[in-house]
């Protein structure tokens, strides 16, 4: 993969082998701990997927803590779980109904397995009239343990400890993106309207007031671009064949073809509605990106760098990142004169910012394991399935 | 100030760091069990409503559930639901005149082939038996309003009320 911030001078590795070694082993044991469950599945298959995802994410955080840098591993990391989860979800669905399509008599019978996406959706609804409008499952079922209480629990835990962050340790779905920005050398389109940002907000907000009105989920009926890689409606109608062609152009447009000509991550930045909902968590996270005025000397590579557009030259004017800042940690690595750092609000801004960005990163990294980890190490295993290995 | 401003960005930033320990050992569950004891349901068009009446027959029973009416910008009509149970105790044939409004008199006559497999929609006739109900032949493409369909362990029928 290349990097945006490649272009810039990397920093000088920060720590020698052993201590950092010593900063992974928490980590290392976490890993040891929550792959120990697949340990008690059978087949080889699954064992083999569960050490390379172990040993692959350890990897990266013991770099990340050798080179200082985050976003560079991360990266791969996040990439990673991306492009592997439709592996593993599509193959079990094949299994299980032959097919990726989910026919209405599944989604009566509460088979849908629930998306985070459509949380913000549920929310008028659910408070007022009680009313869950997504057709899966209150608890989890046999044919469907991704009910909507455990998804939401988890989603919940995660949103408390990695705010906004979800969207660069948390969603499979950023990560497909992600991979296909990393994969241009350089970005063909590099301007844009600002205004552009404003978007996730305004889909937010018509999909949550339209999907309140209709009593039905908008943006996953009609405006997800990530059914075109998990499970969309069978296609028995003209509506539902021209919902699945909107899911297709939607995921070639914004999650291969623009993140391949801007290095940016289009659909997170100017899309996506669960994004824009989750900023509103960073309110509440403990851990920021500040920019040091006294050391900025306004280059404007943290906003060049930005997968999101989250930061521009006149928010770093004011000290920081805007509100749907994902602590991807792109800026922090680029910026030269250290000026973008790591932080945790109510101490100064450039008090001890790796301790600031150790904090943030075991808890993101151990909740990042937990959850992309095990997708990682089912998709793995679905791959060495079909190379026969069982 | 600044000082007891600091301790407490450090004391949530440790907290934050123990919730995500704790995330998979307790934190996901509390949530998880506070989401399914928050006395919320799965909409009714999908769910298909409450169970008004249970008809017996000799090896299964007919569960007739409540209207679900489409709300005021939803899209749809009203339908009523009804549940063959249990499905792998249901002849072949299935040929049943069905009082839908409790009045005593038969609404509909549904026939229908129960041997599909698990959650697929079956070959069937509903006939309505007044004007109350609209007549459709399954499999069609109307929606979630139109069905009938094996789920789980139930054959599940779903007639549409007529708007007039």
């Amino acid at each position: 993969m290349t990097s945006a911030s490649q272009t810039v001078t990397r920093p000088a590795a920060m720590r020698g082998v052993c201590r950092s070694l010593l900063l992974t082993l928490p980590i290392a044991l976490w890993t040891a701990l929550m792959f120990s469950r697949v340990f008690l599945m059978p087949g080889r298959a699954m064992h083999i997927a569960a050490v390379v995802a172990a040993v692959f994410t350890v990897f990266l955080f013991f770099k990340m803590m050798q080179t200082g840098e985050t976003h560079r591993w991360r990266r791969w990391f996040f990439a990673a779980v991306g492009w592997i989860f439709p592996v593993g979800f599509i193959a079990s669905l094949i299994q299980l109904r032959g097919s990726m399509d989910i026919p209405i008599e599944r989604m009566i019978g509460g088979d849908t397995p629930f998306c985070f996406m459509v949380t913000p959706m549920l929310m008028i609804p659910a408070a007022l009239g009680k009313t869950l409008i997504f057709p899966g499952s209150i608890l989890p079922t046999a044919s469907n343990p991704h009910s909507i209480a455990v998804m939401i629990g988890l989603w919940l835990a995660l949103s408390i400890v990695l705010g906004k962050g979800w969207c660069a340790y948390g969603c499979f779905f950023g990560g497909i993106e992600e991979g296909f920005a990393a994969f241009a050398k350089r970005p063909r389109i590099r301007k844009f309207d600002p205004r552009l940002r404003m978007i996730p907000w305004a889909v937010l907000l018509f999909v949550v007031l339209l999907s309140a009105a209709i009593y039905e989920p908008v943006y996953c009926m009609w405006l997800c671009p990530f059914k075109a890689v998990t499970e969309f409606p069978a296609v028995r109608s003209v509506e539902t064949a021209l919902q699945f062609v909107v899911f297709v152009a939607l995921f070639a447009g914004l999650v291969v073809v623009l993140p391949f000509l801007t290095k940016k991550r289009t659909q997170c930045a100017f899309f996506c509605p669960f994004g824009a909902f989750q900023s509103i968590f960073n309110k509440v996270n403990i851990f920021e990106i500040r920019v040091n005025r006294e050391k900025c000397k306004d280059c404007n590579v943290c906003s060049t760098v930005c997968p999101t557009q989250a930061i521009s030259r006149e928010s770093a004017k004011e000290g920081g990142a805007l509100m749907n800042c994902m602590k991807c940690g792109a800026c922090v690595d680029a910026c030269k004169s250290k000026a973008a750092v790591w932080h945790i609000k109510g101490t100064g801004v450039d008090v001890k910012p790796e301790r600031a960005r150790l904090m943030f990163l075991y808890g993101a990294w151990a909740v990042a394991t937990m959850f992309g980890g095990s997708i990682l190490a089912n998709g793995i295993a679905t791959i060495l399935h079909f190379m026969h290995v069982s | 100030m600044a000082a007891s401003k600091a301790i407490l960005g450090y004391t949530a930033a440790g907290l934050t760091m123990a919730a995500a320990l704790l995330t998979p050992f307790l934190l996901m569950g509390t949530f998880s069990n506070a989401v399914a004891h928050a006395g919320l349901r799965v909409d009714e068009k999908y769910s298909g409503g409450a169970v008004v009446r249970t008809l017996d027959r000799a090896s299964y029973k007919i569960e007739i559930h409540q209207p679900v009416r489409p709300r005021l910008l939803e899209r749809g009509e009203t339908f009523v639901q009804v549940s063959f149970a249990p499905a792998a105790r249901l002849p072949a044939e299935v040929d049943e005149a069905v009082d839908l409004d409790g009045d005593g008199v038969p609404d509909v006559r549904l026939r229908f082939t129960a041997t599909g497999t698990e959650e697929t929609a079956l070959k069937g006739d509903v006939t309505a038996l007044n004007p109350t109900f609209v007549s459709f032949t399954s499999p069609a493409s109307e929606g979630i309003s139109r069905i009938v369909a094996r789920v789980g362990d139930s054959v599940v029928v779903r007639v549409p009320r007529s708007e007039k």
